[in-house]
């Protein structure tokens, strides 16, 4: 029973360098973008000149304010229906982290307990989990993302449910092959010899082994759920307006392209792309770091 | 050897049940195919007409039932609203969505490739840099965006390329380039992790040692056999890149399969839906089999695990 | 053969007595050029047989080219003869009879008989055809160019079903059909339209030719070429580039680009589908909706023609009914005024000094940029809506199985006239009705049957009073579809036909001469 109080977790490769060299090549620059946009998120409401959702048509199309016909008041410019763009990018970084966060948490949650599920239990639950896994995975993403709008019916929260249900099956494939392989390893034979429970097993020798890989993964995941998330917009089956999420402001402002409203696209494009460009330079880092075997994320 | 591959076979036969009832039933919740085909307004006459020809008056399992039956006969029904043979309208287009795929895939592992290897070799120098960061950017930009900058400026501004539609090489360039920009980070990733297993292999360290010097190695040993797992990727990803061009064929109005499915969610079109599921799906069941197969081939020991 | 051209020319515009839009140089050119529209929408097989034509407009699009009906929707008309030179009904109501065109030909050569108008009749099975089934008792032939249809009862709304409101007075040739099969038709359709099949790509790209044996004249442009583009900015992008003539709906701000591009023109067209909010719970006392001075709040709340400006360059209507002005019966309304002030005092009068919490406004996805302004301007008065988009297909559903609450924004785009848009949305029983009023309802029986065009209008008339008196729904506009035209057509022919949004008819469209 002393045995199974005791978690063995098995050191990264990387072990052999102390813990204050391997934080020294942090990735200083992802990191502060994903800060500055974790700061506009918890503190939109301060930050915002303007309430998000509201605007007046005869305001509408208004330039940044160093172009012609901009205003001090709305810094970036209006949109479509004159709402106040920073306003819109500053509290759609609470949208954007909130569906990103939840999504990839949401799935990584599900996707690791069924995979290890599947790896350690094998036989019929291995069975079941992974043939789902598998016409889950044989389901084009954005086609299963459109049934559940269609079904569910749009909302921030919906959104954040149908990408958590799409992705979490990436999550269990890598899962269950980690695991199939750490179920061979001493430690977890000395605990079944030591009369551990299979719960018990699990929880405490399992899933610490495999949390490392779900981290890269959550993080490499973030990027193709924010892209994915402004793709269903585009489809008409995203965040539903006038919440400002990123991915609709895009979408939303497209039209605007080939008339010369670039802000309207241009700036959620770039919010976007920086998001997304630091969760995948944090994911290769982290990747390096804590599992170099790593593939095919 | 016989044995592993019935039962990846029965695995697969099972999985795509899986796929057929999922499939099944999520389309049929989605809402009344009958509705779309006519205006609000239209009499519960005209309606029921319509769900009576369907078949849509029946019973689901019944519907499912005769479903499958009609499978199992290589029939995938005829389309609602097209009222042709579903494998028809899907042959029309695969032609399309296989071609774009690969000049897309083309492109994704010209770019993918050499910033991997790159990564692989040169880790932190500048065209490092400078790959690395043009590959993940493909992937940080939705491609609806990355398509209408590209109108925007070829077909608009320069007069160069046309703006939608398929026909001549001039038409595919642009779609390509936005669907095979977001496959080049994954390309690039495994690139580089494959090169330098590979680089930490025995054999290039013995390469090494006899003095080879460092581009024979890298060029002869290391790049050969590090390819073979990109290989593979690019082989799922291209079966991915047919079902998932659906934005990319929408704003670039490429007739390929990925529209056709997205027209058939939106007009609730059930067989269309069903069909290019399935058929997709089996594409990427059948590919998944022969990596399974071919590795198993390759390394026995893969045959011995569950 | 340009002779001849000519005198059919002459002899087709002496029988219309002139046609509107139908004047034409008098050069007797062979049809020449290509006209290439970029389609919004996907191009369906069922398009291309009249006999399927579901209740919406868009086969219509398809329908203008290759076929004709006995009477259609014209410049001159709504409806106005066509393979039919004249009709006539019976003095008892029970009979209508159609005399038809000499010298009209299918795409193969044969002429038109009232025996193909008789099949076609009894093939079709779109939109309305159980109801004209259920009402037609007999179609007889007395001769090859007469028609007869004999009713059952009474049905003053005949001939809106037979040549406005259905596809039922198309017409195909039977021996072709016969002969090829239905398969066959859908593949390679003949028809007795200005342009014959060439080629069809389902969902991609329909190629059309012009058929220079056209009763009517013969068309100006040789070949019709329709793409499906479904990206808005993708379609603006290639009728730019000088890939597509015509670009069916561009919206907005592109519409705006559209306006400023040398060469390229705007073309408005307003179409059958005015656009409301509806209430449905106005008729639970324990709502607030209940109250219709709330109701008459939100309709004094809106700046309709700022929200027209700003989404569809003004070109909407502002009608302030929910019967398209086009349709038969049609009463004009008081416009809307924008009057937030009075919304305000409405709402307080109703117990709302400080606005209230409205819940949900439901709308089609597809539409959801009017419901965010609509939405804004609520909220200016106090009308607290959320917005909640649906997909279309899901939309329309959760409608018609009476789910949603609060604020629905609506509308309808299905043929008809006055009534059977009031049977639908206003009269108990309706598909769309989450309720109704017993004056409005004991209305509509009396109208049915009334067989004196006068009364029946009467009848149709106070209807759509009560309607407005009860503020049961509130118009936004009568939604205006935007196309854009290239430089190198002379007459695009949008506009020709009232209330019809596309391009039509195609006889009609001209090519600038290069």
């Amino acid at each position: 029973m002393s045995m199974s109080s005791e978690t063995i977790v098995l050191p990264p490769s990387v072990s052999t360098r102390s813990a204050a060299s391997r934080l020294g090549d942090l990735p200083m620059i992802p990191i502060i973008i994903l800060a500055v946009i974790a700061f506009m998120a918890i503190f939109a409401d301060v930050l915002a000149p303007h309430n998000p959702e509201v605007g007046a048509l005869t305001a509408r199309f208004k330039p940044p304010f160093w172009q012609t016909g901009g205003t001090m008041d709305h810094i970036l410019g209006t949109d479509q229906l004159g709402r106040d763009v920073l306003s819109r990018l500053i509290f759609g970084a609470r949208v954007s982290m909130v569906v990103g966060f939840t999504a990839v948490i949401f799935a990584g949650v599900v996707g690791t307990v069924l995979g290890i599920l599947a790896g350690y239990l094998g036989g019929w639950a291995d069975q079941v989990i992974m043939r789902i896994t598998d016409a889950w995975l044989a389901l084009p993403a954005l086609t299963f993302a459109i049934f559940l709008a269609a079904i569910v019916g749009p909302s921030m929260w919906n959104i954040v449910i149908i990408l958590g249900l799409v992705y979490w099956t990436r999550y269990a494939r890598v899962v269950r092959g980690e695991v199939l392989s750490l179920k061979e390893r001493e430690f977890v034979r000395l605990a079944i010899v030591a009369g551990c429970s299979k719960a018990t097993i699990m929880r405490r020798h399992i899933l610490p082994n495999v949390v490392n890989s779900a981290i890269v993964l959550a993080t490499l995941m973030l990027g193709v759920v924010i892209v994915t998330e402004a793709s269903l917009s585009f489809l008409g089956v995203g965040v539903p307006p006038p919440k400002p999420a990123w991915g609709l402001m895009l979408s939303d402002g497209k039209q605007g392209l080939m008339v010369g409203y670039w802000w309207l696209t241009v700036l959620p494009g770039c919010c976007i792309m920086l998001m997304v460009l630091s969760a995948n330079l944090l994911g290769d880092w982290l990747r390096v770091k804590l599992d170099p075997q790593l593939r095919q994320l | 050897m016989k044995q592993f591959v019935t039962r990846r076979l029965g695995y697969s036969l099972l999985s795509l049940l899986v796929l057929s009832l999922t499939i099944f039933f999520f389309v049929r919740v989605t809402g009344d195919p009958a509705a779309l085909l006519v205006e609000p307004g239209a009499s519960e006459d005209d309606i029921a007409a319509i769900h009576h020809k369907f078949g849509l008056d029946k019973p689901l399992w019944a519907q499912y039932g005769l479903f499958m039956m009609s499978l199992l006969r290589g029939d995938f029904g005829q389309s609602f609203y097209y009222q042709t043979p579903v494998l028809d309208l899907y042959f029309d287009r695969l032609p399309n969505s296989l071609l774009l795929a690969l000049v897309a895939m083309a492109f994704s592992l010209a770019v993918g490739i050499p910033t991997g290897i790159l990564a692989a070799v040169r880790v932190g120098r500048f065209w490092d840099s400078a790959g690395k960061l043009f590959a993940l950017l493909g992937l940080s930009l939705p491609s609806f965006f990355v398509g209408l900058v590209l109108i925007l400026l070829f077909s608009v501004y320069l007069g160069w390329l046309p703006s939608s539609g398929s026909g001549g090489v001039l038409h595919i360039l642009m779609p390509a380039f936005a669907l095979g920009w977001y496959f080049a980070a994954a390309h690039m990733r495994l690139t580089r992790s494959s090169m330098l297993e590979v680089l930490g292999s025995e054999y290039v360290k013995l390469a090494r040692l006899k003095g080879l010097p460092q581009s024979w190695v890298i060029g002869k040993h290391a790049f050969k056999n590090a390819l073979i797992p990109v290989v593979t990727l690019a082989g799922i990803n291209l079966v991915l890149m047919i079902n998932v061009a659906v934005v990319v064929e929408t704003v670039f109005a490429w007739p390929g399969v990925g529209r056709l499915l997205y027209e058939g969610i939106s007009f609730r079109d059930f067989p269309v839906v069903q069909g290019i599921v399935i058929m997709g799906g089996t594409m990427i069941v059948v590919v998944n089999l022969l990596v399974d197969v071919v590795y198993a081939v390759i390394d026995p020991r893969i045959r011995l695990e569950k | 053969m340009t002779v001849t051209t000519r005198r059919r020319d002459v002899l087709a515009l002496a029988a219309l007595g002139m046609a509107a839009g139908a004047v034409r140089p008098a050069k007797a050119a062979a049809p020449s050029g290509q006209l290439t529209v970029g389609v919004h929408i996907t191009l369906a097989p069922t398009w291309l047989d009249p006999a399927e034509t579901a209740g919406i407009i868009t086969p219509f699009m398809v329908l203008y080219a290759l076929h004709d009906a006995v009477a259609k929707p014209m410049p001159q008309g709504n409806p106005s003869p066509s393979l039919a030179e004249s009709w006539s009904a019976g003095e008892d109501g029970l009979s209508y009879e159609f005399v038809l065109r000499k010298g009209a030909k299918f795409h193969n050569g044969e002429p038109v008989t009232a025996d193909d108008v008789k099949f076609s009749f009894e093939r079709y099975r779109g939109a309305a055809h159980g109801l004209l089934k259920e009402r037609v008792a007999a179609v007889e032939t007395p001769d090859p160019q007469r028609v007869v249809f004999k009713l059952k009862n009474p049905w003053p709304d005949f001939i809106t079903f037979y040549t406005v409101a259905s596809g039922a007075g198309w017409v195909v040739p039977r021996k072709y059909v016969e002969k090829v099969g239905e398969d066959g038709f859908k593949k390679a359709p003949i028809g007795a339209g200005p342009y014959k099949f060439v080629s069809f790509t389902p969902g991609i790209e329909l190629v059309m030719e012009a058929f220079d044996g056209y009763w009517r004249k013969t068309p100006s442009v040789k070949r019709i070429v329709m793409k499906v583009i479904p990206d808005e900015s993708t379609r603006l992008a290639a009728l730019k580039n000088g890939e597509v003539d015509i670009a069916y709906s561009i919206r907005a701000e592109l519409a705006e680009e559209l306006q400023r591009t040398p060469g390229l023109t705007l073309r408005p067209t307003v179409g059958s589908a005015p656009y409301y909010m509806y209430f449905p719970e106005q008729w639970d006392p324990k709502s607030p909706w209940h109250d219709q001075r709330v109701r008459l709040a939100t309709k004094f709340a809106l700046d309709y023609n700022t929200i027209n400006k700003a989404l569809t360059l003004g070109h909407s209507h502002i009608t302030g009914s929910v019967i398209p002005e086009n349709f038969e019966f049609y009463e004009k309304l008081a416009p809307p005024v924008y009057d937030p002030d009075k919304a305000r005092q409405l709402l307080a009068e109703a117990g709302h000094p400080g606005g209230f919490d409205a819940g949900f406004y439901t709308c089609d996805a597809a539409y959801a940029n009017l419901g965010e302004a609509v939405i804004n301007y609520l909220g200016e008065v106090g009308i607290r809506a959320k917005l909640r988009p649906l997909e279309r297909a899901a939309f329309f559903k959760g409608y018609a199985d009476k789910k949603y609450k609060n604020i629905i924004q609506g509308a309808s785009g299905a043929f008809g006239n006055a009534a059977t848009r009031l049977e639908e949305f206003v009269v108990k029983g309706g598909n769309y009705a989450y309720g109704s009023y017993p004056e409005i309802d004991e209305l509509f029986p009396l109208q049915a049957v009334e067989l004196d065009r006068a009364k029946r209008a009467a009848i149709l008339t106070k209807m759509q009073h009560l309607l407005d008196d009860r503020t049961m729904y509130v118009s936004i506009w009568q939604l205006a579809f935007i196309s854009g035209v290239g430089p190198r057509l002379a007459e695009s022919g949008f506009g020709l036909i009232k209330g019809f949004v596309y391009t039509a008819p195609y006889e009609d469209i001209t090519l600038k001469s290069a």
